[in-house]
């Protein structure tokens, strides 16, 4: 997956660059509106992070004339503005999407992956698995290890998101907008509480362990044979 | 007349008053002398005539006439300006004294009485005609009486002429008084002018002092005051804003400025380093939200949170807020209840916002083991939201205040956890006050309720 990254503070731009690579991303890294257009116009990547506020040409600019060429690459805004207006603009000029600085690292990632997925939506799966825990998705059934395990409905819209997209840390505040329709930041400890509850239910009789907390970060869904 | 100066309008309207005063006073002085000099002419000429009608009474023939000349020409001669003709019946002229004169023959014989007047000879004349009757003759002789009233007529002249010359001396000195009275006049306000002048930033205390300005003048005053207030109450709000900001911010800056620091002084390992870096996100993360919250509030206060207008059914957004927060009460052995229901239009992310504020902060002060009860009331005025807690009674002097950004009941103490920067109710005024509604809290006997009202979804004009 190649990304492009347009962003001209250097501190903000190195760091996003080795996050995104670490990530598993092959990430470009330019510092100009002028250069961002050049190498999105010649090469192909699989997403553009533009930075509104750039030199010479600004986010929006390149974007305009991204799309003008007929580029349909998604299109991740950063912006340090959070007017109501600039997201309208952004999203009318045909962005995918839009966060306002400071974000945290994890949440970017997150919706960069979204971004990614998007397009190539893989067949829809009426039952996943990972290492020994199975989940009918139409059943709305767990079982591991042979074991049913009985789960409440929100505690299985969490596990089903989780397995989505296991392998990728997720934020608190994203969990809680995709389960709990929660769109805000609710400075509370529910997410922990209920990540703690779905643990008890899938982890805690099993040597090993699904559910895996990022300190500081998110929580994510992984096994060793996974990878 | 836009672009003259208040003075100069105020003297000009002034000197206008006075001519139209003046003018109206010297038409109306005019007409009453000229009607007061008829009267006394009419007065003179009826009382000369009775007198000579009385002589010629006496009269039997033409030849007594003769007899009663002298007592005629001595009625006359007390009065310069008078003549008298006397004629026979027929028309021929029996005594003219003392000059002839061609009357008009339509005076001649005009037998009713009222009072003539002609020209001649650039004179002016009033007559009057009477006939008299002896007691065997009627209509025997005609009497006319002359008065020369050219005399008046150079004197109205004379009046108009001065009448003009002070009219014209009157509107010029009254321009002038007009221009010194506007401007002695326009004095408080040219005061008020250089009190305004002189407020800066610094002097927005400063209030212009209402008893020396005229009635008036008060009422700009007052206003000038009141948008001085409303200045004043900005800047303070935006003052301790910033002082705010500075104070809250300064906090979890020096955390992580002296932890990273102190970590850094000498080589640990790495799992230090990870702990310091894990401590530091919390802080940061701390930060972070507060401006978020800050941004809000700040665009709350100059008004730039619209929110959109959709039907809400309060009852949904408080049962998925329940389920929301139900874990987390579950773990203090709290119950969550929601009873009633109630629509209102408004900003859907906006209200679960403002609700689930009040939730988290029921949840924090809750007693464990009791019962959080949210009320939706729904009347043909208000839809109204309650959410009651059992806790400790908050004093009557913080109610008010427990919406103030920043205010703590207790200043030394961060209750809750430490992202509860106390924004929470703030925020959750504001966004009560942008859906037109009110919110207050009530405590007594351990039970605190936040009580936020709305107008009905039909108020506004459902969608």
């Amino acid at each position: 997956m190649k990304l492009l990254v347009a962003e001209d503070e250097p501190k903000t731009g190195t760091y996003l660059q080795q996050g995104l690579t670490e990530a598993g991303f092959n990430v470009d890294r330019v510092m100009t509106g002028t250069d961002a257009l050049q190498h999105a116009l010649s090469e192909a990547y699989d997403l553009l992070i533009l930075d509104v506020m750039m030199p010479g040409l600004d986010g929006w600019e390149v974007l305009r004339m991204i799309r003008a060429a007929g580029k349909d690459v998604p299109v991740l805004f950063l912006t340090a503005r959070d007017g109501v207006e600039d997201r309208v603009k952004g999203l009318e000029l045909g962005a995918d999407d839009y966060l306002v600085k400071p974000f945290a690292f994890s949440e970017l990632l997150a919706r960069v992956r979204t971004l990614l997925r998007r397009g190539n939506s893989s067949p829809t799966q009426t039952t996943m698995k990972i290492a020994d825990l199975e989940v009918d998705l139409l059943k709305r059934r767990a079982v591991r290890s042979g074991k049913r395990i009985d789960l409440t409905a929100k505690e299985f819209s969490l596990l089903e998101l989780l397995l989505r997209r296991r392998g990728e840390v997720l934020p608190k505040s994203l969990i809680a907008s995709q389960v709990w329709d929660m769109n805000f930041d609710s400075d509370t400890n529910v997410i922990e509480v209920a990540i703690r509850r779905l643990r008890a239910k899938i982890d805690d009789d099993f040597e090993l362990k699904l559910i895996h907390t990022a300190r500081g970060m998110g929580y994510m869904l992984d096994a060793p044979e996974s990878e | 007349m836009k672009h003259l100066s208040l003075t100069a309008r105020m003297s000009l309207m002034f000197m206008f008053a006075v001519i139209a005063v003046l003018t109206v006073a010297g038409l109306s002085f005019n007409e009453l002398s000229r009607h007061h000099f008829m009267m006394l002419d009419q007065q003179t000429l009826d009382e000369k005539l009775e007198s000579t009608q009385q002589i010629l009474s006496n009269t039997r023939s033409h030849a007594d006439l003769e007899e009663v000349l002298p007592q005629l020409k001595a009625l006359l001669g007390a009065h310069h300006d008078l003549a008298a003709i006397i004629l026979a019946n027929d028309g021929t002229v029996l005594f003219a004294e003392p000059l002839p004169f061609n009357i008009p023959e339509k005076y001649r014989l005009n037998p009713d009485h009222g009072m003539w007047a002609w020209e001649e000879n650039g004179h002016m004349y009033r007559g009057m005609t009477a006939q008299v009757s002896t007691p065997d003759q009627p209509a025997f002789l005609t009497a006319l009486l002359i008065l020369d009233v050219t005399n008046h007529v150079h004197f109205f002249e004379t009046l108009q002429r001065w009448f003009w010359i002070g009219l014209v001396i009157s509107a010029l000195v009254s321009a002038a008084l007009g221009w010194v009275v506007a401007r002695s006049g326009l004095r408080p306000l040219r005061q008020v002018t250089h009190v305004a002048t002189s407020m800066s930033a610094r002097s927005l205390k400063e209030r212009i002092p209402l008893e020396p300005v005229p009635l008036e003048l008060q009422q700009l005053v007052t206003s000038f005051n009141a948008m001085l207030a409303r200045l004043d109450d900005a800047f303070v709000r935006l003052s301790n804003f910033s002082a705010d900001i500075a104070h809250e911010l300064r906090t979890p800056l020096s955390n992580l400025m002296t932890h990273t620091e102190v970590v850094l002084t000498q080589k640990r390992n790495l799992e230090a380093y990870e702990e310091n870096l894990y401590s530091n996100l919390d802080d940061l993360k701390r930060m972070s939200r507060m401006i978020d919250d800050m941004l809000f509030l700040a665009k709350s206060d100059n008004g730039l949170i619209i929110p959109e207008q959709s039907r809400i059914e309060l009852s949904e957004v408080a049962t998925k807020l329940i389920e929301y927060y139900h874990l987390l009460a579950d773990e203090q052995g709290i119950q969550l209840v929601v009873t009633g229901s109630g629509s209102v239009l408004g900003d859907k992310l906006m209200l679960d916002r403002a609700i689930s504020n009040l939730l988290s902060n029921a949840l924090r002060y809750t007693t464990a083991g009791k019962t959080i009860l949210v009320t939706i009331k729904s009347t043909a005025s208000a839809v109204t939201l309650i959410v009651e807690n059992p806790g400790e009674t908050i004093k009557p002097e913080h109610l008010d205040k427990l919406f103030d950004r920043f205010y703590r009941v207790d200043p030394a103490r961060r209750e809750g956890s430490p992202s509860n920067a106390g924004l929470g109710l703030a925020i959750t005024r504001s966004i009560v006050a942008a859906h037109n509604g009110k919110i207050w809290c009530t405590s007594s006997n351990g039970i605190t309720a936040f009580h936020m009202e709305f107008p009905p979804a039909t108020i506004l004009g459902a969608l």
